[in-house]
């Protein structure tokens, strides 16, 4: 079940409009990623001081995503932005192992949030094109997704500098990622 | 490739098991060759020097942690670098592709380049800066800025190798997000302070190989004053357009400019579109407008008394025939400055 999959059940009519909410850390590599889904140039990005809108079509979805800066001094301006949220969207420097329990806190917080219950999360488990960065499995048990209970999760290794896996997987599915890995173990 | 995927639970037992990590796709970070991490990280080091020579880490990630009363010098260019739990600490770091991030540090002095810099829960820390954006702080005090002013041979080809330009630096406007009534938490170092008063040159055999010089004429990042008040309220708005000698002919006009007693402020290197220079240059722009496509323009802000005079005297004199943007007059160059921001901090922004 992929992520359109996801957006078709929510959304009844196509051409809706998806409301993404980006959060984490500041320097998780939010505003690099929104600049990506943007087909954007991301050689001059500054810290997000307030927050950062972009509309981006995809496969018949317009996609508002919300980019929220990070610092620890303005979390709490995060619920200002959880109402309507249709998919989360949380980002993690896999390469910033100091704070791995503090990013492991805020995604907690985040879960137990009624305004965002129910709502889809997304880890970006990003900056993988970094030397020491973690590796997404080792993430989601540090994380502990597995013990996610009450809403569709995914997480997914990408690198918002290169672009790669930063594309929401519409199109590819549990399924047919499963079949490639059987393919390559064959 | 690195896809977790659960379902909503409607029972105990799951239809399909909860996604295992399956065969990685290729990625560029599959591909690439294993380094050792330890090669690139500095950790619970005391009273050492310690560095490393151009080519040793190129482009990669490197961590300074735990470290008290060293001196520690990169001289190349590297990926992202964090500080965390540092004390009494002097700190070189060459070109930064992405973000300088100080962590829990006190009593550090820095002299750094690089894209983003950030700096939480640290105290007293001296950074000689080049930045490509505003640098931020939150929970810090006594953070003080200064312009990056060193030079080593190879430090130009790291700029870019790290994407940046030496003409894009906003060391001078920091943003806090904890700021304090009645306080602030950073300030500039005075405008004569001697760079190696500050950040000694390393007293290792090793890294006294690099040859480095802290004059600020020979300094890779032209030194500007930034927000430093203005003594003039003239100023002289310079655009030089993209060329084989560009950078040699925005250095020589800043050394001549400075050596005539009038101040640099402030420079940019940003790409001009038609309509961009349309609006900063008006009915000059025909002129330039050819130009536009070559690559991004230099913009150069000078002040001082006299400065637009003073400037086209030394444009006359030394670059007669290559097409430069000067301002006309006291008058219009305020105005000339203006323009260009405005459309250079759009250009630069989100």
């Amino acid at each position: 079940m992929g992520l359109l999959s996801i957006l078709r059940k929510l959304k009844s009519a196509p051409d809706q409009e998806v409301r993404i909410l980006l959060l984490g850390l500041d320097n998780a590599g939010k505003t690099t990623l929104l600049k990506q889904l943007a087909s954007e140039d991301i050689s001059h990005i500054t810290p997000t001081q307030g927050f950062n809108i972009k509309s981006v079509q995809s496969q018949g979805f317009k996609l508002n995503v919300w980019d929220i800066g990070g610092q620890r001094k303005i979390r709490p301006y995060w619920r200002n932005y959880f109402e309507n949220t249709d998919i989360l969207i949380y980002v993690i420097d896999s390469a910033d192992r100091k704070r791995f329990e503090e990013t492991g806190q805020e995604l907690a917080e985040l879960l137990e949030e009624e305004k965002l219950s129910c709502v889809p999360v997304l880890i970006f488990a990003n900056k993988q094109d970094l030397l020491t960065a973690a590796p997404a499995s080792e993430i989601a048990e540090g994380l502990n997704l597995h013990t996610i209970r009450d809403r569709v999760w995914q997480i997914q290794s990408c690198s918002a500098l290169t672009g790669e896996g930063v594309q929401l997987r519409f199109s590819t599915g549990y399924e047919q990622e499963r079949l490639q890995a059987a393919a390559v173990r064959a | 490739m690195g896809c977790f995927f659960s379902k909503r639970r409607k029972a105990e037992k799951e239809s399909q098991p909860e996604g295992e990590e399956e065969r990685p796709k290729q990625y560029s970070w599959d591909q690439r060759e294993k380094v050792d991490p330890k090669d690139y990280m500095f950790s619970g080091l005391k009273d050492e020097t310690v560095g490393r020579l151009p080519g040793q880490v190129a482009g990669q990630q490197f961590l300074i942690q735990d470290c008290e009363n060293c001196n520690i010098y990169i001289f190349d260019h590297s990926a992202t670098i964090t500080i965390d739990d540092c004390a009494n600490c002097v700190i070189f770091l060459g070109p930064v592709k992405g973000s300088v991030f100080f962590r829990n540090c006190r009593d550090c002095k820095c002299t750094l380049a690089c894209q983003q810099f950030r700096v939480r829960d640290c105290r007293k820390l001296e950074v000689f800066l080049c930045c490509a954006t505003q640098p931020i702080i939150e929970s810090s005090t006594n953070i003080r800025f200064g312009c990056f002013q060193w030079y080593y041979p190879e430090l130009a080809f790291q700029f870019k190798d790290a994407g940046l330009s030496i003409f894009n630096n906003t060391w001078s406007n920091i943003h806090d997000f904890t700021p304090v009534s009645g306080e602030l938490n950073w300030s500039l170092l005075p405008e004569g302070a001697v760079v190696q008063d500050h950040v000694p040159l390393p007293a290792t055999e090793e890294l006294k190989a690099v040859r480095i010089s802290t004059e600020a004429n020979r300094s890779i990042v032209p030194v500007s004053r930034g927000q430093r008040p203005k003594s003039s309220d003239e100023s002289c708005l310079v655009v030089l357009f993209a060329g084989d000698y560009t950078i040699a002919n925005a250095r020589k006009l800043i050394d001549e400019m400075v050596g005539k007693g009038f101040f640099l402020v402030q420079t940019k290197e940003v790409s001009m579109k038609a309509e961009d220079a349309q609006r900063v240059f008006g009915e000059k722009a025909p002129d330039f407008l050819p130009l536009l496509s070559k690559g991004p323009v230099i913009a150069l802000e000078f002040s001082g008394d006299g400065a637009v005079e003073g400037c086209h005297l030394i444009v006359n004199e030394i670059f007669n025939g290559t097409k430069m943007f000067v301002s006309e007059s006291k008058e219009t160059a305020s105005g000339d400055v203006d323009s260009f921001y405005n459309f250079a901090d759009i250009q630069m922004g989100i």
